[in-house]
């Protein structure tokens, strides 16, 4: 009677941690467990099958060495701080004019943040023939009559890599605006009722009061917008699929060409830690704030 | 041995001790109030008594049987919380039916037991809402009946009166007295409101940074404070604790209290027969602002009032009394006028003191030496 | 007098100097204000009117030029193709099977991914025990890998499991990979559910899996929606997944979408591919107009953390 008794109890202390188990098998296995695999891989001589030979930091040194790699490395810079910098901008300037008593302000900010929904492919699709010098815009504005007009970055190996800027802008910066917004709604109107007394003009009491506010909504902002930027592979896809050329490759279509189509499994592994790495140096610090403050 | 047993418990988060080798006997019918300022241990106590926390170290009895592994649900004991914690998708009904389902108590049992509980705390024609439809006052009505369907060994309070309003919880203060004194169950009550701890309890344990300071009937904490905190802790407003000297008057024990601009009064200390070997000493003198009152309310039974005039700092109408401000030993002193005084900031007022309410502590140790 | 002084700052209108209504809006004329953003409603909807429109002209009418006009004859055509005749795979089959195995795909993964996530939620932050916020970080970091890292391991499991090209084995990665975001939206919902309402449970003598179905379950509407919504979207619009894993017969429907779309055989056939990346977003724009608060509310859990 007293060893069931304890018996059942001790089943009873164990049960939350039962429940919690499959999740913690499946995260350790299938994310850090694939981590570790993925990171051995990138130190053997993995070609179109694993191979599990280890040849040193060859692949990273390989990696580093090759012309497309330096080219996705260049894009992603560039498309990263554009993205990151222009979301942040129009975002926070959307918001701001949101936030002045805006009559239908619940249509337009369905309106500016409907393409959030969409799939990247979706709007990859979209933008790439309104893009597309044959039909897009620029035939359109030609039909109109000005004959010597041009737009066809899609199609320039030069210009191309800001298309996708230009599509991931569009698809992302109302989410950025509805942080903001919401950063903007949390802000103690009394706080700016004070600040309007001591006879601060409308600028200043953006930038010295409101602004300076929304740092966990841009830290947020910016934490979501970089590994976005990173992990983006969809729309490159569908909106250039890495062309003209290589001229819009990112180490997101790197990695899956040389991992999968080019037999080079060990680059390819190699490019994704260099990529989790990447994602890792900014979302750790930033999941380690906010974990511990919480706690 | 009593009722209800906290024999030498402890408890400890990490290094961290809430909790000192707390000894508390509660009897069977009693109304124990364990009251102090956020932080003292109160709440976790009653949790430890509920078995929501495990214990450190010692041993809690409810009538005899080692209590420390049993669930909270086997203890038979009912807890009604701070926020009431109804369950917001259920109806009153299923509120206070939750309980008795989870113990396998048949359906007609049930209804009856609701139908009974409902009668005596008014709430029958709420049955059927749901707890957000319910005032603040509804629902500790509910929560309480919710605690009543067990028939508890002990009843746990954890403040359950400091979500209401002034009034509704004055009014309550007396609906939960009254019904301890028509079901006579044992009641611990966790609050830091010093007023419910008087009013209610049969006993109060007061409690300040992991241990009980002081346990007893509602007077003699109020009459006979151990020490310096419970002094200052119960009675509103607080206690005057005045630096003073010992002293001897009229042939007997006194106290010396210096006033602004370097005078100095002398008050015959009748009860301090045990301070005659510390004259000279500075002690710190406890006396209540009911006992510094102008000659007109002074209790005339007292066998040593003292009439001082002294001059007033500050005069604050309170309604029912005014009181009335002065510096003494240094320290602001407050005592309790009538309403209509004649006591005017700037001049100089009589006050009375009743020595015989006054009480001294050693001022290192803070514990009451007379 | 304080009226006046509180509708000026909120109505945001009368003299600046005088009321201390000093919001933007006072001293920017309204019309520049509503100007301004009218022009960026034009140009977050202009896609969709390109995709809509486009979808109902014949194919002339758009390569001659006319992508921004409203169609000269409205046809239907484009859609029917797209839906049931466009050559994808091997078959001219449309987009429909492809739309079904979404459908097939994205409803168990989001079922089985929120009912974990809400038990997970619930031991997170009732059950508390040593390690917990770090278990919880380890599993939010999930949130947060690019799939990258796990393509390689995950494409030899699921062939080891016999889930390679199947889905099936869709829906196992997408339940692997939803569970961080459930988990974290319920975690952070149940951390403001009062504890205290656990402890009276305990006390009428509720079990673990009692407590949970009978008092945490029935509170949980709200992020349960947000949570689905979420997941839905996530998984539906996913392409990286269905690219690595799916075979013809199991590719989701944005891959068939894209395959449609960078088919370099024959004629553009623009009409169609707008009218198929129509049928694409449809599911999920749907959901967000019927239960865009909902949506938005995930999004901003998803990070700014509850």
């Amino acid at each position: 009677m007293d060893r069931s008794r304890s018996a059942r109890d001790t089943m009873r202390d164990l049960l939350p941690r039962l429940v919690l188990s499959p999740t913690v098998a499946l995260i350790a296995i299938f994310v850090y467990g694939f981590i570790a695999f993925t990171t051995y891989l990138s130190f053997t001589d993995s070609r179109m099958l694993p191979s599990y030979d280890l040849v040193g930091a060859g692949n990273y040194t390989r990696l580093f060495g090759l012309r497309t790699w330096d080219i996705a490395l260049t894009n992603l810079a560039i498309f990263g701080t554009l993205y990151i910098a222009i979301c942040c901008a129009l975002g926070l300037g959307l918001a701001i004019l949101l936030d002045q008593k805006i009559r239908a302000e619940g249509v337009i900010r369905t309106i500016y943040l409907y393409p959030m929904a969409l799939s990247f492919i979706v709007t990859g699709v979209a933008w790439k023939w309104i893009l597309d010098p044959g039909i897009g815009i620029e035939a359109v504005v030609q039909g109109w009559g000005w004959e010597s007009f041009a737009f066809d970055w899609i199609k320039d190996r030069d210009m191309a890599i800001y298309t996708i800027v230009i599509a991931a802008v569009w698809q992302t910066s109302g989410f950025v605006m509805a942080m903001f917004l919401a950063g903007l709604r949390g802000i103690d109107g009394e706080m700016l009722k004070a600040a309007q007394i001591d006879g601060a003009s409308t600028f200043a009491l953006y930038r010295r009061i409101v602004i300076p506010q929304l740092r966990p909504a841009s830290l947020s902002s910016f934490v979501v917008l970089a590994h976005m930027a990173i992990k983006s592979y969809d729309l490159v896809v569908a909106l250039t699929n890495g062309g003209p050329g290589t001229a819009t490759e990112v180490p997101a279509t790197f990695m899956y060409s040389y991992t999968f189509t080019r037999n080079q499994m060990g680059i390819g592994a190699a490019s994704a830690v260099v990529m989790l790495m990447t994602v890792a140096a900014i979302v750790v610090p930033y999941l380690y704030s906010e974990l511990r403050e919480k706690s | 041995m009593g009722f209800l047993d906290i024999d030498r418990v402890t408890k400890s988060f990490g290094a961290v001790k809430v909790l000192n080798e707390t000894d508390i006997s509660v009897e069977k019918g009693e109304f124990l109030v364990l009251v102090g300022p956020s932080g003292c241990g109160k709440s976790t106590l009653l949790n430890m008594i509920a078995g929501l926390e495990s214990v450190t170290a010692g041993e809690i009895r409810i009538d005899g049987a080692r209590m420390n592994d049993v669930r909270p649900a086997e203890r038979n004991i009912a807890m009604v919380f701070q926020s009431y914690a109804l369950y917001p998708n259920m109806t009153v009904r299923g509120n206070i039916s939750f309980g008795m389902e989870m113990h396998k108590i048949p359906k007609a049992e049930r209804e009856e037991k609701i139908a009974q509980v409902a009668e005596l705390l008014q709430i029958t024609n709420l049955l059927d809402r749901k707890p957000g439809q319910l005032s603040g006052g509804q629902r500790q009505r509910v929560a309480m009946g919710r605690a009543l369907t067990r028939d508890p060994d002990v009843f746990l309070f954890d403040e359950p009166l400091s979500n209401l309003d002034a009034k509704l919880r004055v009014d309550m203060r007396t609906e939960i007295k009254k019904l301890h004194q028509k079901l006579g169950t044992t009641i611990v009550y966790v609050t830091h409101d010093q007023i419910e701890a008087l009013t209610l309890s049969t006993r109060i344990a007061v409690m300040y940074a992991g241990d009980v300071q002081q346990i007893g009937t509602p007077q003699q904490i109020y009459d006979d404070p151990a020490n310096m905190f419970v002094a200052g802790f119960m009675g509103s407003p607080a206690m005057n604790l005045l630096p003073a000297t010992v002293a001897r008057a009229e042939g007997g024990p006194a106290v010396r209290l210096d006033l602004a601009g370097g005078e100095a009064v002398t008050l015959p200390f009748p009860r301090a027969t045990g301070l005659d070997a510390r004259e000279g000493e500075a002690i710190v003198l406890g006396i209540r602002p009911e006992a510094m009152t102008d000659p007109e309310g002074a209790d005339r039974d007292s066998g040593a009032l003292h009439r001082v005039d002294l001059p007033v700092d500050v005069v604050e109408p309170a309604g029912s009394d005014t009181y009335v401000t002065v510096s003494l030993g240094g320290k602001d002193a407050i005592g309790r006028f009538r309403a209509h005084t004649a006591a005017e900031s700037g001049a100089r007022a009589p006050f009375v003191f009743d020595m015989e309410k006054a009480v001294a502590f050693d001022p290192d140790t803070e514990r009451r030496i007379a | 007098m304080a009226a006046p002084t509180a509708n000026a700052v909120t109505a945001g209108t009368g003299d600046p100097a005088r009321t201390g209504g000093t919001r933007l809006s006072a001293r920017l004329p309204r019309l520049v204000l509503y100007a301004l953003l009218g022009a960026f409603c034009l140009y977050y909807l202009l896609p969709l009117y390109v995709m809509v429109v486009n979808s109902f002209k014949p194919l002339e009418e758009i390569t001659s030029g006319g992508m921004m006009a409203l169609p000269g004859s409205w046809t239907g055509a484009p859609w029917r193709t797209a839906w049931s005749e466009a050559q994808i795979g091997v078959q001219p089959t449309g987009l429909r099977p492809y739309f079904l195995n979404s459908l097939l795909m994205v409803v168990p993964a989001v079922t089985i991914a929120t009912l974990l996530g809400a038990l997970n939620g619930y031991v997170l932050t009732k059950w508390r025990f040593r390690g917990a916020t770090v278990l919880f970080g380890l599993i939010l970091f999930g949130c947060f890998i690019p799939f990258q890292i796990v393509l390689i391991p995950m494409a030899r499991t699921l062939g080891f499991i016999g889930a390679a090209g199947t889905v099936r084995g869709l829906v196992f990665v997408h339940v692997v990979y939803g569970i961080s975001f459930a988990t974290l939206y319920f975690r952070n919902y149940y951390a403001a559910f009062p504890t205290e309402l656990i402890r009276a449970a305990q006390i009428d003598g509720a079990g673990f899996f009692q407590i949970f179905f009978r008092i945490l379950l029935p509170s949980s509407g709200p992020i349960a929606v947000v949570c689905v919504i979420w997941l839905f979207t996530n998984i539906w619009n996913d392409f990286l997944f269905g690219a690595s894993f799916a075979d013809y017969d199991s590719q989701p429907m944005t891959v068939a979408l894209n395959n449609l779309v960078q088919s370099s055989t024959g004629v553009k056939e623009y009409n169609v591919h707008f009218a198929g990346a129509i049928m694409a977003a449809l599911p999920t724009l749907l959901v967000y107009i019927v239960a865009g608060r909902f949506f938005v509310r995930g999004l901003m859990s998803g990070s700014v953390k509850g």
